[in-house]
């Protein structure tokens, strides 16, 4: 056995995920070996130090003065949702689809860009597209900013024309296919291939 | 907040929050805002930062609540955006930093300042805590985020991938990694022990 996954094994170790019958090879490679040993102790000694960092005190105060500030903001957005009834498009993820639709449009300029080959044939295929622009996006972290941006944008004009102007929550998740199953997917494909022949 | 309110289970306060009680809501954010917070805190080394941030969570949280499935507890869920939204800041952060260094008007930090204390005005104790901080502080976010829930927080492997949004098997290597790299920025102090 090799250090090198022994010492992952001690790092899984100390978060009790070894399984038994590594933990016993893990202690019969600890007892001839020194160097594992030495590291071993060392990372115990890290996270005991770790645990350890005070935690910055926090007067109650400061917790009132939170949750104030909470409740005036969520009392504020209860007010607007009263405001701002919907109109329309109550289907939850209606607002996937909207912005899959952004991300096409994302992925047809990416794929017909001037670098490309001018004669390439373009075969539409959803999961073609998102896997190119995930590609694309995976190496430049502007380009992320603003593909985001746009697809924001995008779905904020998208509700403000139905008349629902609260946000959807995938806003913290940008890359919203990848919680979309297979049936999703395959839906969407077959609504995005409609639009592009319309 | 009544006691009424503070007997009451996290799906039934969950219900009335998307009926529109805002009392409601602000027990469940009272009951995990500390961890929250100071999860937050880790990441951020920044005390309004985290608060904002916390705040901000919450209010995300309290629009979104009718999406909210209650396939996991409502802590993993709101814990979740809670730490997407830090990293996605602390990502904007750092790049802004990034160029702030290539147009030389970025000042020397606080925190670079401190790591230079000279080690003989220390106790050996203190110096490894305060070289510990440095040295968490300066893993790459990714590691850094594992390291925090992981060991700060108390949480197992899979519900740090739940928050985080990767496999149990990606967080168990980013603690090896971050544990190693830890080991490795410290050895000098581990050894003089």
């Amino acid at each position: 056995m090799k250090c090198e996954h022994i010492e992952k094994w001690l790092s899984d170790r100390l978060d009790k995920t070894l399984s038994e019958e590594r933990i016993k090879a893990l202690d019969a490679h600890l007892e001839k070996c020194v160097s594992c040993r030495a590291y071993a102790e060392s990372i115990e000694k890290i996270d005991k130090e770790a645990e350890r960092l005070a935690k910055p005190d926090v007067s109650p105060v400061f917790w009132e003065r939170f949750a104030d500030r909470l409740k005036a903001n969520l009392e504020s957005i209860q007010q607007q949702k009263k405001e701002r009834k919907p109109r329309a498009l109550k289907w939850s993820w209606a607002w996937s689809g909207a912005a899959l639709l952004v991300v096409v449009a994302v992925s047809l300029t990416l794929l017909f860009s001037p670098k490309k080959l001018p004669q390439e044939i373009y075969v539409f295929s959803l999961e073609n597209s998102l896997a190119r622009i995930s590609q694309e996006l995976g190496e430049d972290s502007e380009l992320e900013e603003m593909f985001n941006s746009i697809l924001v944008e995008s779905i904020d004009e998208s509700l403000e024309d139905s008349g629902w102007r609260e946000r959807p929550d995938f806003l913290e998740n940008f890359l919203i296919w990848e919680d979309l199953t297979e049936e999703e997917m395959k839906f969407i494909e077959s609504e995005v291939r409609k639009d592009i022949q319309s | 907040m009544n006691e009424d309110m503070e007997d009451r289970s996290d799906s039934r306060l969950v219900k009335q929050a998307i009926q529109g009680n805002v009392d409601a809501f602000a027990e469940l954010a009272r009951r995990c805002q500390e961890r929250i917070y100071y999860t937050l805190l880790s990441l951020t080394k920044n005390q309004q930062d985290a608060s904002d941030l916390a705040q901000e969570a919450f209010m995300q949280a309290y629009k979104s609540l009718k999406r909210f499935k209650q396939k996991s507890s409502f802590y993993t869920w709101i814990y979740r955006i809670a730490v997407n939204l830090t990293l996605n800041f602390l990502k904007k952060k750092q790049r802004e930093e990034r160029r702030e260094v290539l147009d030389e008007s970025h000042s020397v930090g606080q925190e670079t300042e401190d790591s230079s204390f000279s080690p003989e005005k220390r106790s050996m104790k203190k110096e490894l805590s305060e070289k510990l901080q440095h040295a968490i502080d300066s893993l790459p976010l990714p590691y850094r985020a594992s390291f925090t829930l992981v060991v700060f927080q108390g949480l197992t492997h899979g519900e740090a991938a739940r928050i985080l949004g990767c496999s149990e098997n990606t967080v168990s290597w980013r603690m090896h990694k971050a544990r190693k790299m830890l080991q490795v920025s410290l050895k000098p102090y581990l050894e003089g022990k």
